[in-house]
């Protein structure tokens, strides 16, 4: 599995299609907390919803695989499975018990700051480990310089730059990254 | 009490709560928001000066992320002196928890201004590294915010001091002179290139 991990998502695309059963485990885990955010933050459907919508939409990837012309696009026709799904799930939700809430502008600005958010992960794991731990320990753990002078043992002066520096890279990662044009055929 | 974000408030409700006669916000709450509006200062300094520091955006980031930790620390110290107040109040009441319940409520009133304490540091820190790389004509506001940050951090640091459950020898009380000092000599630092 560690060597599917460092596969890029073209790569495993490509393994799933060869009919790699380990390949099909690795896309699930690497894709699977996606899915789950979209459903629950961007559609804020509850526990049993969003494991429906995520067992619907894996089958969906598992059945349409052969549809997607661009490998490297899995993420963002992912994410058009998921709306779909979402999207039917609410309808079916309304209809049961019709709330008047339409699914509007807010659904998208979640959506898209999550896509902003996995991107960031995925620059993230990219750079080099000094720079995961720094970025981490200061942004996700809400660390202080002091701290992390004292964890890293480096000098407290320079954990601020070594922090910007880190950031300079993320950026250049993010900015330099190539967006997959072509989805599926659907 | 309810929780009050400061950030939906107007700046005059603000100062207004803060001269109100209530014991809450007080100190705490007043040093939080001084490091936050320091570390804008910092924020803007680093963006003004990209151009020639390419560390600025990244540094103006690290700003951003402390202020966006301090703010919620003006609200949550005026609810944790709040309930200390009334603690202290009901002290010996036995059917309110007693000396336990007073010495949990004074604790947590401690922990808040160390944390902003700390973070008072780390934004003067912040100052000083951008008086040393901004563009001249920002060195004054660099400068500016390492005194405000490392003014939040000592008051902070007094408000641990003065608390009555942080007795002599105290981790905390050595945690809050550290912060304290580290803020006082990063500010030193930043308004000795404007001298």
């Amino acid at each position: 599995m560690a060597e599917l991990s460092s596969l890029t998502d073209a790569g495993l695309v490509q393994r799933c299609r060869a009919g790699d059963d380990e390949a099909w485990n690795a896309l699930v885990e690497r894709f699977s907390r996606y899915v789950y955010a979209i459903s629950t933050q961007g559609f804020r459907l509850s526990g049993p919803d969003a494991e429906d919508v995520f067992q619907e939409v894996f089958t969906r990837v598992y059945t349409r695989l052969h549809t997607l012309r661009n490998d490297a696009a899995i993420r963002p026709w992912i994410a058009q499975l998921t709306r779909r799904v979402c999207i039917d799930t609410v309808a079916a939700r309304k209809r049961e018990q019709p709330t008047g809430e339409p699914i509007g502008e807010e659904v998208e600005d979640v959506l898209q700051e999550l896509d902003e958010a996995f991107a960031v992960r995925e620059a993230l794991a990219g750079l080099p480990d000094h720079c995961q731990e720094m970025l981490d320990r200061f942004f996700t753990r809400d660390e202080s310089y002091r701290t992390i002078s004292s964890e890293l043992d480096l000098p407290m002066g320079t954990i601020a730059s070594r922090i910007a520096r880190c950031l300079t890279r993320l950026r250049d990662t993010l900015e330099g990254r190539s967006s997959p044009s072509e989805g599926s055929r659907e | 009490m309810g929780e009050t974000n400061y950030l939906e408030l107007r700046l005059g409700d603000v100062l207004a709560r803060i001269a109100a006669s209530d014991q809450s916000p007080g100190g705490g709450s007043a040093a939080a928001l001084t490091v936050a509006v320091a570390a804008g200062l910092v924020a803007m300094v680093a963006r003004c000066s990209h151009g020639s520091w390419s560390e600025g955006p990244g540094v103006a980031a690290q700003a951003l992320a402390i202020q966006e930790r301090v703010v919620p620390l003006a609200d949550t110290d005026a609810r944790a002196w709040d309930e200390a107040l009334t603690a202290l109040r009901n002290a010996g009441d036995t059917d309110s928890g007693g000396d336990f319940e007073l010495e949990r409520k004074l604790e947590l009133a401690a922990a808040v201004p160390l944390e902003i304490a700390q973070l008072g540091a780390d934004v003067a820190a912040l100052a000083a590294l951008a008086g040393e790389r901004c563009e001249g004509a920002y060195h004054a506001d660099a400068a500016a915010a390492a005194a405000l940050a490392a003014g939040g951090a000592r008051a902070a640091a007094h408000l641990v001091r003065a608390n009555l459950a942080v007795r002599d020898g105290d981790e905390r009380l050595r945690r809050a002179h550290v912060s304290e000092q580290a803020a006082l000599d990063a500010a030193e630092r930043a308004l000795r290139l404007i001298r």
